[in-house]
């Protein structure tokens, strides 16, 4: 029993992890309508920042971490610059396209700049886990599944109680009616892009923190795509409910099915999840409804 | 100068040409070349460790053209193909490749080549030579890809074995087996030994099978599974990224599992991973070729030799080790080809017939492979497997054991 409800923390604590993820798939969705098929790619130039900050350049952890949320921002700032304002107006469709050729840029940048070897990444988090009586619990995951959930609480604050906030789930409606209302579209998708990236590369500390790190990594975007749309693309709050929910799926689903069927069913399932909500309510659990009145 | 005086010039300058011309072409024809095809693999999963691997394999042949083959009159050229190590990509390449260099044959680098070229290869009467281990899948018979090692399953079973002598007593050594569904070889590494183990359960007792992503988020729970389940080892054969996470879970439990890991994903690339070899301390790296330890060898004496003559760069490791003893399997077969038939003429067909004539001997490979008799029942050779194991002890790879026998097999 006490292994069961360990598998079930564990489970939900991973898949908060894979929510911090989803929220930048999330950010930049409400602000311009996009999904960004490079979230992956961002998590990587996060962990390569990070990486060169701190076993490259020998800075602190306490000045690298900041140091490298800022440049990660600016490189969201600058993807967004060099490759979406000028799409602004334009259909979503083409907007996406770019994100889809933005992958393979970002994956092939890093494989230029960085090199394909396997790096170590620096322990952010402790090694050590916690220890509950027989239960035990990943200390980076636990601290990791906190920074989400305080994430989440900010940013569906940000964006339902401020003016910017606002101002980019204006954006997000239609770019055209936006303008006309004296919103800056710009502003609101670099604003967008800047989260998403920053959420990456805080993504990329938790999951890497005493591993290593490789181009391979940006799998953890796509792991994190059924969450995002198991959730609805525009709900953060319910980035956290639907990523316990796979978590726990996935994690029970490792420990007590695989065995049996002697395979790697835990990798599937949340796709299957995530398949399975679309086709019952392709909005998602919390994603909103447009009604059209014609 | 007289009229007479210049005929003697042009008779004299005649006679030249025609020595020279009858000259020349002996020594065109002396300087028969082929062409080898390379399969790469510089921007996937493994282009990690393509470059030293690449380098390896490509100064063998620069070092058998100024020796051996100026002796035989031969040349191999060679190019570099990019597969991505995809089987999609190899299946789409291999029809330019052929038109393009017609090449006597092709020098895989791992599962994805096997997969899309198995069926193709004996239609074209090309063979493709190996360096990793072998697959199950592929133990077929009539083969036209070729590995020196016998398969993966063969050579854990043959490490475990050893283990367990070591251990010594009577009972059968607990093992668990880390792998990923993410590519059909991952999963056949599992299945062998899961049958190995279900044949001889005197031996090996199985206690966990955990499949997991190639870069695993976390694994601590399933390293606890493993810690719990009394497991006297840990066989991982996938990738370094696994490595590098079972690692770091069997840390986090306070446990100490001993890891077997093969050639691809061995001591140096994961203790480079997770910041040093000394957390690899106890670890195991284990497969059918020479390891790439400090201690002087033949093997190393040869690397030495591509260093400092022919501008190998690469450094000593299992990659390079790998490179070096695919260049020379390669280069090796096909001089038994040109012994058996001459420099001129020579075909896939006829280097694939060479292979089982005579056996490959650990000197011609300079001790990076032991002696290999290949017959046409199986991609690898059937007898006299061996295995070599090293290991980290204060912070240096060592060899623990060489020439470990490998225990029969059976096919899965």
């Amino acid at each position: 029993m006490v292994y069961f409800v360990n598998d079930i923390i564990t489970g939900a604590l991973i898949g908060l992890l894979y929510a911090l993820v989803a929220m930048g798939f999330v950010v930049i969705y409400r602000a311009s309508k996009v999904f960004n098929f490079a979230q992956g790619e961002l998590v990587i130039i996060g962990g390569f920042i990070v990486w060169f900050t701190t076993l490259q350049a020998g800075l602190s952890l306490w000045l690298s971490i900041p140091l490298s949320l800022l440049l990660a921002g600016f490189v969201g700032y600058l993807i967004e610059r060099i490759f979406l304002t000028k799409l602004i107006g334009e259909s979503v469709f083409s907007m996406v396209m770019v994100t889809v050729g933005l992958l393979i840029l970002l994956r092939g940048f890093v494989l230029l700049l960085f090199g394909p070897a396997v790096r170590p990444f620096p322990v952010i988090f402790p090694l050590k886990p916690l220890f509950l009586g027989d239960m035990l619990i990943p200390l980076n995951l636990l601290i990791g599944g906190i920074i989400t959930i305080v994430a989440a609480a900010g940013l569906s604050w940000f964006f339902n109680r401020t003016r910017p906030g606002l101002r980019m789930t204006a954006v997000a409606e239609d770019h055209v009616v936006a303008s006309s209302m004296g919103i800056s579209v710009k502003s609101s998708i670099a604003f967008a892009w800047v989260l998403g990236a920053i959420l990456s590369t805080v993504g990329a500390m938790i999951f890497l923190s005493g591993k290593s790190l490789t181009f391979l990594a940006s799998d953890i975007g796509f792991a994190a795509l059924p969450v995002a749309l198991f959730a609805g693309l525009e709900s953060i709050g319910g980035l956290i409910l639907a990523g316990v929910i796979i978590g726990i799926v996935q994690s029970l689903t490792t420990n007590y099915l695989d065995p049996v069927i002697g395979g790697s069913l835990g990798s599937v399932v949340p796709y299957i999840i995530m398949l399975a909500i679309l086709l019952i309510r392709p909005t998602g659990l919390f994603g909103w409804r447009t009604i059209e009145r014609v | 100068m007289t009229y007479k005086t210049h005929s003697g010039l042009r008779s004299l300058l005649a006679v030249s040409a025609i020595a020279f011309a009858t000259v020349v072409p002996a020594k065109v024809q002396a300087e028969t070349s082929y062409n080898l095809a390379l399969l790469s693999d510089f921007s996937g999963p493994y282009a990690d460790i393509m470059p030293v691997l690449a380098s390896g394999r490509e100064t063998v042949f620069n070092w058998w053209n100024e020796t051996r083959g100026k002796e035989l009159g031969v040349t191999l050229n060679f190019k570099n193909y990019e597969t991505r190590y995809d089987a999609a990509q190899v299946a789409s390449l291999w029809p330019g490749i052929k038109s393009e260099l017609n090449p006597i044959a092709v020098v895989g680098l791992g599962g994805p080549d096997v997969a899309a070229l198995s069926e193709r290869l004996p239609e074209d009467k090309i063979p493709m030579f190996m360096s990793t281990a072998a697959y199950g899948f592929a133990w077929k018979p009539d083969s036209w890809i070729f590995n020196p090692r016998p398969t993966y399953s063969h050579e854990s079973a043959g490490f475990l074995s050893w283990l367990r002598k070591q251990r010594g007593g009577d009972e059968p050594i607990k093992v668990a087996i880390l792998a990923s569904e993410a590519s059909p070889a991952y999963v056949d590494m599992a299945k062998g030994l899961e049958l190995y183990a279900e044949q001889n359960p005197d031996d090996i007792d199985i206690v966990e099978v955990i499949y997991t992503e190639v870069q695993p988020t976390d694994l601590t729970t399933q390293m606890r599974r493993v810690a719990r389940s009394g497991a006297e080892a840990l066989v991982i054969q996938t990738n370094t990224s696994i490595v590098v996470a079972a690692k770091r879970g069997l840390q986090a439990n306070g446990a100490n599992v001993p890891i077997m890991m093969s050639s691809h994903n061995g001591l140096p690339a994961s203790g480079g991973a997770l910041g040093g070899l000394e957390q690899l301390e106890g670890d195991y790296e284990a497969y059918g070729m020479a390891i790439a330890a400090d201690e002087d060898s033949p093997a190393r004496q040869f690397y030495n030799t591509l260093t400092s003559d022919y501008g190998l760069k690469a450094p000593w490791n299992v990659v390079t080790a790998m490179g070096i003893s695919q260049g020379l399997f390669v280069a090796t077969v096909i001089e038994h080809a040109i012994q058996e038939n001459g420099a001129e003429g020579l075909t896939g067909e006829a280097v694939r017939k060479a292979l089982f004539s005579k056996p490959i001997t650990t000197e011609e490979t300079n001790g990076f492979l032991p002696t290999l008799t290949f017959t046409p029942d199986a991609p690898f050779p059937l007898e006299g497997l061996k295995v070599n194991i090293g290991t980290v002890r204060n912070g240096k790879i060592v060899i623990e054991a060489t020439s470990v026998d490998i225990p029969v097999v059976q096919k899965w």
